[in-house]
């Protein structure tokens, strides 16, 4: 932490109809403020268009994101676009789970690209004639998901906790739980009395967070009062004040691997609006989890891996087992077998296994699909 | 004709409940060849696939909807191309 963490920088510029704001620096929580007023002010004067550019942004809390979200909203209520133009890998992800009510346009900056302009075409029909950006890129986390250090980790789930907090109604509380070496722990939580809701769970065994953690199913427990399933925990949730209780799992590569859960001081409080915002929470938490290769081994990732190219060594085997017998290019022979699996319903890769195997067995002769 | 958001690809993305690395190593196993610094500039609509790469992509996430017990939501381009290509041969 800087003497004064709450530093940014912002150079206003206007192209065309478009007000563009540079940021630039740290925006941590006391700053929020100030980028919420500085926002309101450029909106007052109702730009066309405002172009964020966070391309120099070192850092932006959750706060920060609440203050750009607002804005969306009254830009949105005047008609009015806001484009987001070059955010960082993580700050890209909070705006996606801030979509829940609204769209924003997002700029992704490539190396040697300029940034899309907002006339840019739908998706095109026919290539382009852009250079591709250069595949030698060195960062390795694009090309494949490299577990990141938990506390990177970690900083993003936090984020995640106070934006639910902020943004599903009813939340008193929010917290991550997490399955590292096979014991869970809270990573991320709005207060004292979620964690001791979380070690509670921990304790007794029992409650939603550790079954929603295990189970990798969501857990909804409307009121304590009347619930029955967790007899050793909800009594300790009661005493401390949690009327209601959401979890929903947390997936990486496919497998449960923790949970955030949503506590409220009032029973039945959760709408099925809120329900669904949990979900949309959860699920681009376990996207930032998957992406930091969360709770996966080092040995299931080398099995996935060696999963992966084994079936690529037979989808390329049948693909030119079909070349050689239509006489067809790679191409074409590989939608042939693809059409051959979507009209048997079968994966691809089996319906390679299938292609190899007949191949294996010629004398076997006309059983082969004709449809190629 | 609808205009189709220029990420349409990631959105399906989004909607598998896939991350970026998954759905590369979803894609190379079916046989891609892009890095997954390409295969993301694909899905944000940046850079344009070859149909072929489209395809690979589009079939590494209809395999993953059909896991969820839903249809093959993403469009195929090659199956288009080839439906065109027998119809001018048979107007021909």
């Amino acid at each position: 932490m800087t003497a004064n963490p709450s530093s940014f920088d912002v150079i206003t510029t206007t192209q065309g109809q478009s007000t563009v704001l540079a940021l630039r620096g740290r925006v941590e929580h006391g700053a929020a403020f100030e980028l919420g007023a500085l926002l309101d002010s450029v909106i007052e004067r109702h730009p066309d268009e405002l172009v964020l550019d966070l391309s120099e942004l070192e850092f932006v809390g959750a706060a920060g994101m609440v203050a750009i979200s607002n804005a969306e909203k009254r830009l949105s209520d005047l008609g009015r676009a806001l484009i987001v133009r070059s955010p960082s890998v993580l700050v890209n992800r909070l705006l996606d789970m801030m979509e829940i009510a609204e769209e924003t346009r997002r700029e992704l900056a490539l190396p040697g690209h300029g940034p899309l302009g907002p006339e840019e075409e739908g998706v095109p029909s026919t290539a382009r004639d852009e250079p591709l950006p250069s595949p030698s890129s060195s960062d390795p986390r694009r090309v494949m998901a490299l577990p990141a250090h938990p506390d990177v980790v970690d900083g993003a789930l936090r984020l995640v906790v106070e934006l639910a907090r902020a943004f599903v109604g009813g939340a008193d509380g929010v917290s991550v739980s997490l399955l590292r070496h096979g014991v869970l722990s809270t990573v991320a939580a709005s207060d004292q009395t979620i964690l001791a809701m979380d070690a509670d769970q921990y304790a007794t065994g029992e409650g939603p967070c550790v079954d929603a953690s295990l189970q990798g199913h969501w857990f909804h427990a409307a009121s304590l009062e009347t619930e029955t399933r967790w007899p050793s925990f909800t009594p300790r949730a009661r005493a401390l004040g949690i009327k209601a209780i959401m979890s929903s799992p947390l997936n990486a590569f496919e497998q449960p691997v923790g949970a955030l859960n949503i506590y409220s001081r009032t029973a039945e409080s959760f709408e099925i609006k809120d329900q669904q915002s949990a979900a949309v929470f959860a699920q681009k938490a376990s996207v930032i989890l998957s992406d930091a290769g969360a709770g996966v081994s080092e040995t299931q990732l080398a099995s996935r891996y060696k999963e992966a190219l084994r079936s690529r060594k037979v989808i390329t085997l049948a693909t030119g087992i079909v070349m050689e017998r239509e006489g067809i290019d790679e191409e074409d022979a590989f939608s042939a077998l693809l059409r051959q699996s979507l009209s048997h319903g079968d994966l691809l890769r089996d319906r390679a296994q299938k292609t190899v195997l007949s191949a294996r067995q010629p004398e076997v002769g006309p059983g082969r699909d004709s449809d190629a | 004709m609808p205009e189709q958001p220029i990420d349409v690809l990631d959105a399906y993305r989004q909607s598998a409940g896939l991350s970026h690395g998954e759905l590369w190593l979803r894609y190379f196993e079916l046989g891609g060849m892009s890095t997954g610094f390409e295969l993301e500039t694909f899905l944000y609509g940046l850079v344009a696939p070859e149909s072929h790469d489209h395809d690979v992509i589009a079939h590494a996430l209809n395999e993953r909807f059909t896991e969820l017990g839903r249809d093959h939501p993403v469009a195929y381009e090659r199956d288009e191309r080839d439906e065109r290509d027998e119809r001018d041969s048979l107007d021909s």
